[in-house]
């Protein structure tokens, strides 16, 4: 039976939730990934640093979601179930490291959807981009992330 | 060397980037970045789920090898150094593979007071298949700072 993906929800804007940097998460991440460049993990070599502390690897701002929100709204959204859904493309625009203890306003968006023929069959394609922005209005950085649906 | 000081004035296009290897991938690496990363589907932990889902079994979190990339391009040119980095997951990561990630120099360019590297970058398996190809832009000092 076909999949169909709710393209309704194009445009769709979802509620900013505020997220704090937490230093512990940031030594946790880049040791998930076994990146042990100490600007990641020594809190010594971050404080003698350009930045004044531990940074958080490029990647980092993936751990951002809103902890209110319900992990399966995008899929209910979208209307598809979680075993169909695969991570296609991930971009990051970095304006600035992130720090310990920094309060962040993330805000996500679908941009599009679209389908296309897969090596497997069809698949279709969502890309939403979330904004983060700090305290001073700033943004710091932009995520776009594309999920591909097995359709 | 890793964590070499890296200047914009020794970086030439086409010039490879050091290749950094990583795994084999265990599954409690796929478990602990679960718990750092927050993305806990059972796709990356669950042997029967992932085979009900049609995908052959547990893979890695395309996000933990795009965190290998991003390692490989910090460990040459610095922490703090990414201002861009963009990805396409080309294939599953499974246990027991190594992942080896690679790159090269595409591009360099001045803009807005920074130096910039700009580089193709990929991650290939130990057969060769690619299972990450795309791009990165670096900002590097130079030896004129």
């Amino acid at each position: 039976m076909a999949i169909q993906v709710n393209r309704g929800v194009i445009g769709k804007e979802y509620p900013a939730y505020v997220i704090t940097v937490e230093r512990g998460k940031i030594k946790e991440f880049a040791r998930a990934i076994g990146d042990l460049n100490q600007h990641y993990l020594d809190d010594a070599v971050g404080r003698a640093s350009p930045w004044g502390d531990i940074i958080a690897p490029p990647t980092f701002p993936i751990t951002f979601r809103d902890e209110r929100a319900d992990a399966e709204t995008l899929l209910r959204d979208l209307g598809v179930d979680v075993s169909r859904v695969l991570h296609g493309e991930q971009e990051f625009e970095v304006h600035r490291p992130i720090r310990p203890g920094e309060t962040l306003t993330c805000r996500t968006r679908i941009v599009d959807i679209y389908e296309k023929a897969g090596r497997s069959g069809p698949m279709a394609f969502v890309l939403r981009e979330t904004s983060i922005v700090d305290r001073a209005g700033d943004l710091v950085g932009t995520m776009r992330h594309t999920t591909v649906v097995r359709l | 060397m890793k964590y070499a000081k890296v200047y914009f004035e020794d970086v030439q296009v086409g010039d490879e980037m050091p290749a950094l290897v990583k795994g084999p991938i265990r599954q409690i690496q796929l478990t602990r970045y679960a718990g750092a990363s927050g993305d806990f589907n059972p796709i990356h932990q669950d042997p029967e789920f992932a085979q009900a889902s049609g995908m052959g079994g547990v893979f890695a979190h395309g996000m933990l090898s795009m965190g290998f990339v991003a390692q490989s391009v910090t460990d040459w040119l610095g922490a703090g150094t990414v201002r861009e980095l963009g990805v396409r997951f080309t294939a599953l990561v499974r246990l027991k593979d190594v992942v080896t990630c690679r790159g090269r120099v595409v591009g360099t360019s001045e803009k807005n007071g920074e130096r910039l590297v700009e580089l193709e970058v990929w991650a290939e398996n130990q057969r060769g298949e690619k299972v990450v190809t795309g791009r990165a832009t670096a900002a590097i000092p130079s030896r004129l700072d």
